[in-house]
């Protein structure tokens, strides 16, 4: 049934064609069926789209922005707390670098005050010993010349008597040895 | 050669009872090719969006697809519309994918639904209803301003009024004409291109001077594939076209103070 007139209709239309008829289009018996099925069409895929996809197609979209602009936002805090800490870091740096001099100069300026005090004390030993032995020389060098005399006198008393054959006495020598001297 | 309108032609695909609408009178609501072709459409639509709408914050390429599709509407109805583009925006966009699904549908099957002008006066006519309505709702009877520009001497209104009246009377005449005419006329192009093939291929096998039937058969077939591109693009623009003039006859109303 469907199909005869089906058939119909075509032969028709291809008929009406050929004898100079007009286009398919304005066989308008084919209008309300076509009007009523697309307004009904178009207004569940409207509503479809309104309420179900539009909203969601939307909605990805909106997130997709307020991450990024989230994450732009984070990445930004984080700059700049990284900047905050890097200059901390820094005067921590500077502050030990401080701190390290200040040590270092101190246990430099003791060192160089125990070395100081330590030469003192060793120059003060070497310059005990040496007025101990420079005393011991002078003693010895005074002897030594004590003696000197004695020697001399007894020289002086020996020659005296072998060439002459007769024995000064002492105050004889004496004199002349006081007059040699002089 | 194959009649070049028999592809419009409409028959039943399924025979349903007529329908006695108020108003209306008695309507055949039989499925036609015609029917069937919208459903088509809306069905893709669906599928696409149900494949497309996922909410991955880095998207695969459908859903890019589907985002770049609402990004053109949304923009489009943003920058014609303004802030308030937002309300018309799924209308906008209902129009723009059917009109589009239904374009694209054509240049696959045998029938272009678009290319029916049943079809392309009911959308004119739904929009420049929606334009009416939307006019009288937003500025009560302040939507008579539209056909009296402001700034303009008495003597000139006279002039004016007429034609202004003239030329929001012609908007869904246009609109409807524009579609129908690209796609009516793309698809009979194509099918006299493509008729060229077979006949001047036929003519050619009589031999002798009729030969260079080939020659004339083989440009055809590279007319055909020539026009096919063509006709993607002009399938994708006359969405576009539809969609922004639409959003253009909603910014005259919705933004009528500025007017």
């Amino acid at each position: 049934m469907a199909n005869e007139t089906t058939q119909t209709h075509e032969s028709t239309g291809a008929d009406g064609h050929a004898s100079g008829g007009g286009l398919p289009q304005f066989q308008f018996v084919w209008w309300p069926g076509q009007v009523v099925w697309l307004l009904l069409i178009f207004v569940v895929l409207y509503v479809l789209l309104s309420k179900l996809f539009l909203p969601r197609v939307g909605g990805t979209i909106q997130t997709r922005a307020d991450k990024i602009a989230a994450d732009v936002a984070q990445a930004r805090d984080l700059k700049t707390q990284a900047e905050a800490e890097s200059a901390t870091a820094l005067a921590e740096l500077a502050k030990a670098r401080t701190h390290a001099q200040r040590t270092a100069s101190e246990a430099k300026a003791k060192a160089n005050a125990e070395a100081a005090t330590r030469q003192a004390a060793e120059e003060a030993v070497l310059a005990e010993k040496l007025a101990v032995a420079e005393d011991r020389i002078r003693v010895s060098r005074d002897a030594a010349l004590g003696n000197v005399r004695t020697i001399a006198s007894d020289i002086a008393a020996a020659i005296t008597d072998k060439l002459t054959g007769v024995a000064a006495t002492a105050d004889e020598v004496e004199t002349a040895l006081t007059a040699a001297k002089a | 050669m194959a009649d070049p309108m028999h592809q419009f032609q409409i028959h039943k695909v399924v025979d349903l009872p007529t329908v006695n609408l108020p108003g209306l009178g008695v309507v055949d609501l039989s499925i036609t090719n015609s029917v069937v072709s919208m459903g088509m459409a809306a069905g893709l639509i669906c599928v696409f969006f149900a494949l497309a709408a996922r909410q991955a914050v880095v998207p695969g390429r459908l859903q890019s697809v589907g985002e770049m599709l609402y990004s053109l509407v949304d923009d489009l109805a943003g920058s014609i519309i303004g802030h308030e583009g937002k309300v018309f925006f799924p209308f906008v966009f209902t129009l723009f994918s059917f009109i589009l699904a239904m374009n694209f549908l054509g240049m696959f099957l045998v029938f272009t639904a678009t290319s029916q002008l049943a079809v392309t006066v009911t959308l004119a006519m739904l929009t420049i209803l929606t334009v009416i309505v939307v006019g009288f709702a937003r500025n009560g009877l302040g939507f008579f301003k539209l056909f009296v520009p402001s700034g303009v001497p008495w003597f000139l209104l006279i002039l004016m009024v007429p034609i202004e009246i003239i030329s929001f009377l012609v908007r869904p005449v246009t609109l409807a004409l524009r579609l129908f005419g690209n796609m009516i006329g793309g698809h009979v192009v194509l099918k006299i291109f493509a008729g060229f093939i077979i006949s001047l291929g036929l003519l050619a096998t009589g031999g002798g001077i009729a030969s260079l039937g080939y020659l004339g058969s083989a440009v055809s077939l590279g007319s055909v594939v020539a026009l096919t591109a063509l006709e993607f693009i002009v399938a994708f623009l006359q969405a576009f076209v539809f969609a922004a003039l639409t959003c253009v006859y909603l910014n005259d109303v919705v933004n009528l103070h500025s007017h």
